[in-house]
């Protein structure tokens, strides 16, 4: 890989944003290929281990949404 | 959470939180291009991650 | 400072001996100068041991955890705070204690009374009102006690206990004009590099001995997140990713709920100053939320409620 590409942890609720990314996805809109997106039941169960677990496996991003 | 990290010393751009609903699809995408370059701007990460043992 | 010990140990026995209470937590004097230990009386003729000084900076809430028996313990001002925090936490219930407030005028440093003598052996200790004096072989020294104040002791605001069912004493007057979070303003103002330089440096000699952990009257999950292994959270080595991360998941663990007691600053073994994570915490709760730990028994804590007006700017 001649290019450095970031990983960005996603963890994404299910109800929300993770059904807004599968609405992108079937409107074929694009969008960055940089996430590695994590689907929690509910993005209040992602607690400061998992963000913190995150960088500490070498993630560039983390990124949480609800 | 992200204060006190902040604090510490992660760039600011490293960790994002949203909030976005199942029908919102285009704020989705606008996030995550945000989210994006955001990371990509900040280069790789050097803050907390951790080494694999040197092996001499 | 012996007449506040001579009222410990009437009321302890009297309260031992009518039965009010089971056992009555408080200070004895340590096997070595300047580090008194707490102590549980459960009988009166033991009540002679409790001593009081400057120097009982550790925080007895830490005996208060999952008890079922009466319990009487003396209480200064964040001691009081962290047992408000454990009642509205439901690790004990508020009828169970019988609570001794004691004011309190701060406790010294006992590093600093070291570096001021040249780390030459102390032997004993001898307090008056503002003022004590340490002996050692060879020499004896009198300092000032508010120069060798504690660092959460210099900038504390509650000095007197808040919940309290007997007071020992007068209140103290609460320090005036005091700035309690220059030393976080100062940080805050570096830049990204620098911040992450000097909490590398602040955290460089942990030893990971969890002393810390074990004196904070906070830290009582059966479990802590370090000694869990699946999945395992954090590494057990002193590589300063693990040391960063075990010292940023324990001030978390204390948002909104530290009362700055020092107690862990006070029992690090390489004298390393963490309560500039947890303060950092304590400034944001009590700007985002305007909150201070253990000030009342009736409200629950930011991060255990919902309102609509939560602080949310960092949310996109």
């Amino acid at each position: 890989m001649s290019e450095w590409e970031p990983k960005i942890i996603t963890f994404l609720c299910n109800w929300c944003s993770y059904g807004a990314a599968d609405l992108a996805g079937v409107s074929r809109f694009q969008y960055p290929p940089d996430f590695r997106i994590i689907r929690v039941p509910c993005s209040g169960r992602v607690s400061p281990k998992l963000i913190l677990g995150a960088f500490r496996h070498g993630a560039d991003g983390v990124w949480v949404s609800g | 959470m992200k204060n006190l990290l902040e604090h510490t010393g992660l760039e600011p751009g490293r960790l994002h939180f949203s909030w976005i609903s199942s029908a919102e699809a285009t704020k989705f995408v606008k996030v995550a291009k945000e989210v994006s370059a955001a990371v990509r701007a900040l280069g790789p990460a050097k803050y907390l991650v951790k080494r694999r043992a040197e092996v001499v | 400072m012996i007449e506040l010990t001579e009222k410990i140990r009437d009321i302890a026995k009297k309260l031992l001996k009518d039965g009010t209470v089971d056992v009555f937590i408080g200070y004895k004097k340590g096997s070595v100068p300047m580090m008194n230990e707490p102590v549980l009386i459960r009988n009166p003729d033991e009540a002679d041991l409790l001593y009081w000084d400057s120097n009982c900076g550790l925080n007895l809430c830490n005996y208060l955890t999952g008890r079922t028996d009466r319990i009487g313990i003396l209480a200064t001002g964040c001691n009081s705070r962290s047992i408000v925090t454990h009642i509205i936490e439901n690790q004990i219930r508020r009828d169970q204690l019988y609570i001794v407030g004691i004011p309190c005028t701060g406790m010294i440093d006992h590093r600093a009374v070291n570096r001021a003598v040249g780390h030459r052996e102390i032997t004993d200790i001898t307090e008056s009102d503002i003022t004590f004096t340490v002996t050692g072989k060879g020499f004896q020294e009198t300092f000032n006690k508010a120069d060798y104040l504690q660092g959460n002791c210099k900038v504390c605001r509650h000095r007197n206990p808040v919940e309290y069912d007997e007071m020992i004493g007068e209140p103290v007057e609460e320090q005036k004009g005091i700035e309690p979070y220059s030393d976080v303003k100062n940080i805050e103002k570096m830049s990204c590099d620098d911040k992450n330089a000097f909490f590398r440096r602040l955290i460089d000699k942990c030893i990971r001995c969890y002393a810390c952990r074990n004196a904070c009257p906070l830290c009582y999950c059966p479990t802590c997140f370090v000694d869990e292994s699946r999945p395992q959270w954090v590494g057990k080595s002193i590589d300063p990713t693990d040391t960063m991360t075990f010292h940023l998941l324990r001030a978390f663990h204390c948002a909104g709920r530290c009362t700055d007691c020092g107690a862990c600053e006070r029992v690090c073994p390489m004298g390393i100053s963490m309560r500039q994570f947890t303060r950092k915490l304590n400034r944001d709760a009590e700007e985002l939320f305007s909150w201070q730990a253990g000030l009342s028994l009736t409200e629950r804590p930011p991060l255990d409620t919902y309102r609509s007006d939560d602080y949310n700017d960092f949310i996109k």
